[in-house]
């Protein structure tokens, strides 16, 4: 009888993050690992084929050929997508969460010349690209501002009625936002309510690593400045309440307030921003690409909204 | 309720401590001769202060180059070789080194002077070393200690001094024997052994077994301490026997009690290099390590967030409910109570988690 092989043992060698390092660095106690995540950025699940004709034994065989790169250290650009758990093994479906611009909400909408939703940092910008356009963004004045970006949550599938409302162990009620905080700050949505418009205020975030990424929570029904960015969103079989086509969850709602530095400073525009000046009008503009990034924490599920910080030369 | 991260408990913590050894091996040739240029040894490094000598493993002027040693030599103030007339070189110099040296892999007496090398460790009295060659490794070589048992300095004994390297036709070696088992504690540098020296090339030593005492070795100091007698015969006060005879150091056939009286410390070093045959050990690095216990149990992480896992909304790896989910595991995160990433580690290949499986990543976090 032969040996078996034990030669899998799965040790991993781990290596410390950049914030990983600044926390160890500052020996405050704040470097501690409290808990783990998995996950699986590398791995295309388009590769599994179930109607591979050996059999389910090689449904999976690309996948597993898959080479993984080494770690990146930056705690920004790695664990993109994470595993999760459901102890439910019967799940066809699993929630996304799609930008929403014109279903059920008002003043959503991208700028349509740039599929983008558009930050004006100052006063001369606003006034120039007109507050009240599609896409663009008050961010000089947050109470001033109309317009929003919206996601919405649930099962995007018209295989499911949308006149039920999502499983609850699926429902969203706490998302996560990161973005560049030298570039601005998330306030909540300015909309209108029976006593008039409200929202504008701008967020706490949680904590601002290293690369000056900024984290926010967002939990339904928490007070303070974190409050008003979460409701849910009515189940019903009308296609224009949602931009989800199945099973409804919550809808996340905020706007951008621009950075002090980009209202008064040309300093990042030239630094970070576009090689060239667009156009708009008769007007030049110096412009920074950026993505703000949205995640559910209940589900993982993570999607990625470009926007572009405009400043009128 | 569906979840992205997992606590850890106290039970899936646990710190260990590793050594790590190394082989270090530095040959002669290195230390003199290999980069000759006309008369200027380009990995020689002499100082204006002319206190010791750094040795290379490269032209130091080359930003490749990375300093192996340096050398050094002194002698106790009451050395016979101590005194005052002109043909005294560098004295003072010779004696604050070896006051600066046994100071502080030494220390001091009761009443508050400095000791002096003892040849045995015994402080309370026997032979001192009043006359040594310092040989201070870099930390690049040592790490954190030079591993006990492992270290080797060979040195050719040849009377006759040639450059050609005759000077290797004999040698001898000086080791720290058996020092894993046998070392001293009452350092305040640290732990050391006694070298001991013993022929490796024809019968030059006096007590020629094993057991002739010729230098001190510190450990976490990674220093060296060889007495001048290794290049000394028995009727110049020395080691090796009088057959072999005491070393001509140079090319003026000086012994190495007069090339420490007349010439410079640089001097002395140059002598000793070209005399270095062979130096090798094993380094030691402590690792500590933090293991961590990642357990995914049968019913746990077996859904993906990653955006292929999904089309419109429905799971790609599955035709109906009843099928069972399935994930691949290619990267394991480390995070803070407030979801801060901290450390990452990645597999070779990605890991299938299904229902029907359970697995225990282990991720160690060096220090």
């Amino acid at each position: 009888m032969g040996f078996l092989d034990n030669s899998g043992d799965i040790i991993l060698d781990a290596v410390l993050t950049d914030t990983g390092r600044k926390r160890l660095a500052r020996g405050d106690g704040s470097f501690n690992v409290a808990k783990f995540a998995l996950g699986d950025e590398e791995v295309n699940y388009g590769l599994y084929n179930k109607s591979h004709s050996s059999g389910s034994a090689y449904y999976d065989l690309e996948i597993l050929q898959t080479p993984v790169l080494e770690a990146f250290t930056n705690n920004t650009s790695t664990m993109k997508s994470k595993l999760i758990t459901i102890s439910r093994t019967n799940l066809l479906y699993l929630p996304v969460i799609k930008l929403n611009e014109d279903k059920g909400v008002a003043a959503g909408k991208r700028y349509s010349a740039y599929n983008m939703h558009v930050v004006a940092v100052d006063l001369d910008t606003i006034n120039a690209l007109g507050s009240n356009t599609d896409g663009v963004i008050n961010g000089y004045s947050t109470e001033s501002n109309v317009t929003n970006i919206y996601f919405d949550q649930g099962l995007d599938t018209s295989d499911l009625t949308s006149t039920l409302s999502i499983d609850p162990d699926l429902k969203e009620t706490q998302y996560i936002v990161q973005m560049d905080h030298r570039l601005g700050m998330i306030a909540s949505p300015r909309v209108m309510a029976d006593f008039g418009v409200v929202g504008g205020n701008i967020a706490n975030f949680s904590f601002l690593d290293d690369d000056n990424i900024a984290t926010y929570y967002f939990t339904m029904g928490s007070g303070g400045n974190n409050s008003g960015f979460i409701s849910d969103i009515i189940a019903s079989d009308n296609s224009n309440d949602s931009s989800i086509a199945g099973r409804r969850g919550t809808r996340l709602g905020l706007t951008i307030k621009a950075s002090d530095n980009l209202e008064n400073s040309t300093f990042l525009f030239d630094q970070i921003g576009l090689s060239s000046n667009l156009t708009i009008g008769s007007n030049n503009y110096q412009a920074i690409d950026t993505v703000i990034r949205v995640m559910g924490a209940t589900t993982g599920y993570s999607i990625e909204v470009p926007i572009r910080y405009l400043k009128k030369v | 309720m569906a979840t992205t991260y997992k606590s850890l408990s106290t039970n899936d913590i646990v710190t260990t401590k590793t050594l790590l050894h190394e082989a270090i091996p530095i040959t002669g040739t290195i230390v003199s001769g290999t980069y000759v240029s006309g008369t200027t040894e380009r990995n020689i490094k002499n100082y204006t202060h002319g206190m010791f000598q750094s040795v290379y493993d490269y032209p130091y002027l080359s930003s490749s180059a990375n300093h192996i040693f340096d050398i050094a030599v002194g002698f106790h103030a009451t050395s016979s070789l101590s005194g005052t007339s002109v043909n005294h070189v560098q004295v003072s110099k010779k004696i604050n080194m070896y006051n600066q040296m046994a100071q502080v892999l030494m220390g001091y007496d009761e009443s508050g002077s400095v000791r002096r090398f003892d040849e045995d460790g015994d402080l309370t009295g026997g032979t001192k070393m009043n006359e040594v060659v310092f040989l201070n490794f870099a930390r690049l070589l040592t790490k954190d200690e030079i591993k006990k048992g492992s270290f080797q300095l060979d040195l050719g004994t040849s009377a006759s001094f040639d450059q050609s390297n005759g000077v290797f036709a004999e040698r001898i070696r000086l080791a720290d024997t058996n020092a894993q088992n046998d070392y001293r504690v009452n350092s305040p540098a640290g732990d050391y052994a006694v070298l001991y020296a013993d022929s490796t090339a024809g019968t030059n030593l006096t007590t020629d077994d094993g057991t002739q005492k010729a230098g001190l070795l510190f450990y976490q100091a990674g220093i060296a301490v060889v007495t001048a007698s290794v290049f000394l015969d028995a009727a110049d006060g020395g080691i090796l026997s009088n057959s072999a005879g005491t070393c001509e150091m140079n090319a003026g056939a000086e012994a190495i009690t007069d090339l420490f009286v007349s010439g410079a410390i640089s001097a002395s070093c140059d002598a000793l290099r070209q005399r270095l045959y062979n130096v090798q050990f094993n380094n030691t690095t402590e690792l500590n390590s933090t293991v961590y216990f990642c357990r995914a149990h049968h019913n746990e992480f077996n859904y993906s967030t990653n955006p292929t896992y999904l089309s419109s909304s429905k799971l790609v790896v599955k035709n109906n409910a009843s099928d069972t989910p399935v994930s691949y595991i290619t990267t394991v995160g480390l995070y803070s109570a407030d979801n801060e990433l901290l450390a990452v580690a990645k597999m070779s290949e990605p890991l299938k988690k299904d229902p029907s499986n359970e697995l225990t990543l282990r991720v160690r976090l060096d220090y």
